[in-house]
């Protein structure tokens, strides 16, 4: 496996798509192990694509193109203007602020990041941020998705590991609203740091009034989006395609800005995103395959056991050895390899397995942002196309204020467990 | 020959359009059906299918527009002959990749054709393994192109306007 | 070629459950046994939560010839032979009993042997029972009727989907993770499941009532590649085999044993299980559901040999 890594990293730097690099490093570990079949670096591939989960990418992608081509955006950014413009980094405020929301309709880290470079991205480099900056900011807020609910990483974590999944549900509420307080402030230093100025002063009711009834659709979007899913009407996977049809119908029918030849445009665009996007998740099935098939869980957990039996050193060791792990493996993997053998562990020393799961979600939210490996940073920087280290550089503030957020759960359970103890009562 | 390689590339980016469109509309029927109380149960089935043909073919077209993501930091820094014959050497790298995966893929594809779509009875899931030696091969001559332009520091693509 | 001191044959085995449910313990207990008795020639790995990967393809690995091990269901094999897809048809067996003796029976037998010879499957054993199938809904269901225009999670394949819409209620395909969330948000209106599903899913947060109509007693099967069986020597193949039926009826019993402890547990968190159920009109509507695949004919002739009344 080991071998695998290297040739990884040697691909990436001599300028291979990373694509290809993840995909053809992933195969040397079947070459190691004839007794695979070969056939297996087709099958998990297409494996990727078979997963109804995931096609919350193209669906949110598509829906973000045609909001930008049907004036929803451009009615939403002006709307944002209004209200965030006299804040530092406004629109960098709003993309925080549009991830929470969208956290509560989606589950997928990954299709909230897409979505918010193709709706916001254009707009923001417009105004004077750095594509690295553009890129962090809507990569690492979109971290918010799967710590608030619904969340396919809870779902998974609580299915394997028998955790309630409504506790965790509601335990995440806190901690998702946390993260956009601590992403809010770290835009406004960044953005002080930068110079990137407020745009005008402080608005009047006025403004926000009048700003509000010309953008009443795209603004009701994200809310009607919950309603559905509150309601009933669809899966947070199925809402990507509610959102394609809602922006579809606003632009045709209330806007009037769709016509027959931006319909076709925005679907170019779509299929050039999905291609170059779903090109890397896709192949990088073939990549983790070898640390399952070897059990790296197992060897890496035995190790911590011997360490420590502090619950709040065993957390952090937890949160250290994930991090660094997560910027190799596929997030799902992690859940994958880790829950079964880490919840055991922290369960003996007595500590609550709802807590552990956020403590842990938000660190392995952040193997999504992080290089080498991370598909969502991979996926806003193939849209803004931005280089690596550019985006690199800029998303250290980001990362710092989540992993700030994580140690203060760790320390304070209570800010995980208060809701659900509250709503559930205590278990 | 140039001519029908236009034609095929246009024939790939108007099917994937088209399955995408799809996609989007299977998925919101699957989700109106339900909710009224008569469900359809194929039509997720059909839309993750027409998923894996969207992404490899989606592949292929990103890949011939140049839009395939890469890291350039480091070779951004070498003279433009270096440059040159370490691209050269990553194409060859990756056609051989390529070659492995149209045969394994067809190679699957047949073992696959007892396997069905568990929600579409009678409908294989060679359906979508095809996808991938067909794709790749599509993604071969991409690949060869490229190969051709930087030998030759000559066009020869169609690329989407 | 192995290190010194390494098994000689390592088997890994996948199952997509969780690694606190029964089975898993019972898998380890198997792993264990043959590792013993072959004096580690021998070792299996099991691997829960389906991380080795998904079940349809690991099957497709096996086929080709791969040393990995799938515990999957009657539907997935129905696949490559139809009729083995009565298997889990409703009230097809209802005691353990009643699969024991299953494995000897002439129809099944030629089954088996066409699975390892046209398609390359090895089964080791079909003695490991999940339980009994019940519906658990929000309203109190007693008859056929009561279940109609209930949108039910089921799985995809077309016998759980017949046999589920044989019963009365709309079959709904769902993965198996996407239940709690899509109950919580009334996106379905039941599942179906064995009792043993339950607690570990937390599905009582969400679901009131029990309707104990036991309608599909869930036959699973552990398969390997026949290929790779065939190249052990004989007496690791017998161990292999011996022990897994073993493990597998062992496992069986205590589950069910248990599920009256789990129905205890769950009548104390606020489940209702329904009293008065017309058992007798389910096993009179499931039948439907082998009629509309047209394997009815199968049905009867293996419940022949078996020496059920009609
Ligand atoms: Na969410
Ligand atoms: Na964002």
């Amino acid at each position: 496996m080991l071998l695998v890594f290297i040739i990884f990293i040697l691909f990436l730097l001599m300028g291979m798509p990373v694509a290809f690099a993840i995909g053809i490093a992933g195969t040397l570990f079947f070459l190691q192990n004839p007794q695979l079949p070969f056939t297996m670096i087709i099958q998990l591939p297409i494996s990727q694509t078979q997963n109804f989960p995931l096609l919350a990418i193209p669906l949110f992608i598509f829906a973000a193109n045609l909001m930008n081509e049907t004036g929803i955006t451009h009615r939403l950014i002006r709307l944002a203007g209004v209200l965030a413009g006299h804040m530092r980094g406004g629109l960098a405020q709003v993309n925080v602020v549009l991830s929470t929301l969208m956290g509560g309709v989606s589950g997928s880290a990954i299709a909230d990041a897409a979505m918010e470079a193709r709706l916001l991205g254009p707009e923001m480099l417009k105004k004077g941020f750095s594509k690295g900056y553009t890129g962090s900011v809507s990569a690492i807020t979109a971290c918010i998705a799967p710590v608030i609910p619904p969340s396919i990483g809870l779902i998974l974590y609580g299915t394997i590991g028998q955790v309630s999944i409504g506790r965790l549900f509601t335990g995440g509420i806190v901690p998702g609203l946390m993260m956009m307080l601590f992403l809010m402030i770290a835009v406004s230093i960044t953005s002080k740091i930068k110079g990137y100025l407020p745009e005008r002063k402080r608005p009047s009711l006025k403004d926000v009034g009048m700003a509000l009834i010309d953008s009443i659709w795209a603004f009701l979007f994200p809310i009607a989006l919950i309603g559905g899913i509150r309601f009933g009407l669809y899966t947070p996977t199925e809402a990507g395609a509610f959102a394609g049809v809602y922006a579809l119908a606003v632009g045709a029918v209330f806007y009037r800005e769709l016509t027959w030849k931006k319909f076709k445009r925005t679907l170019e665009f779509t299929i050039v995103d999905i291609g170059s996007i779903m090109l890397i998740i896709s192949l990088s099935g073939i990549f983790g395959y070898g640390l399952a098939y070897e059990r790296a869980g197992d060897v890496f957990s035995r190790f911590m056991l011997g360490i420590t039996n502090n619950p709040q050193i065993l957390l952090l060791l937890i949160v250290g050895a994930v991090f660094i792990a997560g910027m190799f493996i596929d997030s799902t993997a992690i859940i994958l390899l880790f829950t079964a053998i880490l919840l055991p562990l922290v369960s003996e020393v007595g500590i609550d397995p709802v807590h552990f799961g956020l403590v842990f979600m938000l660190v392995i939210v952040l193997g999504l942002v992080t290089p080498p490996v991370g598909v969502s940073m991979y996926t806003v920087c193939s849209i803004l196309d931005c280089q690596l280290e550019d985006y690199i550089k800029e998303s250290i503030p980001f990362i710092v204020a989540i992993l700030l957020v994580d140690l203060l759960i760790i320390f304070f359970p209570d800010i995980v467990l208060f809701l659900p103890n509250l709503v559930f009562g205590k278990d | 020959m140039k001519k029908l390689y236009e034609y095929i590339c246009k024939g790939e980016t108007f099917l994937i359009k088209v399955f995408l469109v799809f996609i989007v509309g299977l998925v919101f029927v699957a989700a109106v059906t339900r909710y009224i109380g008569y469900p359809i149960n194929w039509s997720v089935d059909m839309a993750v299918c027409l998923f894996a043909w969207c992404t490899f073919l989606g592949g292929d077209v990103a890949m011939r527009n140049n839009k395939l993501m890469n890291v350039e930091f480091l070779i951004k820094k070498l003279p433009e002959k270096y440059r040159n014959s370490i691209e050269l050497i990553n194409f060859f790298i990756i056609l051989i990749f390529l070659l492995a995966f149209i045969g394994y893929g067809i190679k699957l594809s047949y073992t696959t054709r007892f396997r069905q779509f568990q929600g579409i009875p009678g409908f294989s899931y060679t359906w979508v393994t095809i996808s991938v030696p067909i794709a790749g091969t599509l993604m071969v001559i991409t690949t060869i192109n490229k190969i051709r332009e930087r030998l030759a520091k000559r066009g020869g693509e169609c690329r989407l306007q | 070629t192995p290190a010194f001191g390494q098994a000689k044959y390592t088997l890994k085995f996948n199952h997509v459950l969780s690694p606190r449910e029964p089975y898993h313990a019972g898998f380890q207990k198997w792993a264990k046994a043959v590792e013993e008795r072959t004096k580690g020639g021998l070792k299996i790995e099991v691997f829960a939560s389906a991380q080795l990967g998904v079940e349809e393809d690991i099957l497709e690995q096996i086929r080709a010839g791969a040393n990995v091990g799938q515990n999957t269901d009657s539907a997935r094999m129905g696949m490559y032979i139809p009729g083995i897809a009565i298997m889990n048809g409703p009230y097809f067996v209802e005691t353990l009993g009643g699969v024991e003796r299953l494995k000897k029976m002439p129809t099944v037998q030629g089954w088996l042997d066409e699975l390892a010879n046209k398609f390359g499957f090895k089964v080791l054993s079909f003695g490991w029972v999940q339980g009994y199938r019940h519906f658990f809904t929000n309203k109190p269901v007693r008859s056929p009727d009561d279940l109609k225009g209930q949108r039910i999670r089921t799985p995809p394949a077309p016998i759980w989907q017949e046999s589920v819409r044989a019963l009365g209620a709309t079959p709904v395909a769902l993965a198996f993770g996407e239940m709690y969330p899509a109950l919580q948000q009334k996106v379905i209106d039941g599942v179906e499941l064995v009792y043993n599903n339950i607690p570990g899913g937390r599905f009582y947060e969400v679901l009131k009532y029990v309707t104990e109509t036991g309608h599909i007693m869930l036959v699973n099967f552990e398969v390997i590649s026949a290929k790779w069986f065939n190249a052990l020597p004989p007496e690791y193949q017998k161990i292999l085999v011996e022990e897994c039926d073993k493990a597998g009826l062992e496992t069986s019993r205590s589950i069910i044993e248990s599920e009256k402890a789990v129905k205890a547990d769950l009548i104390k968190r606020g489940m209702v299980v329904v009293d008065k159920v017309d058992i007798a009109a389910f096993r009179k509507a499931g039948e439907k559901a082998y009629e509309v695949l047209k394997i009815a004919d199968v049905k009867d002739k293996v419940h022949k040999e078996l020496g059920f009344k009609k």
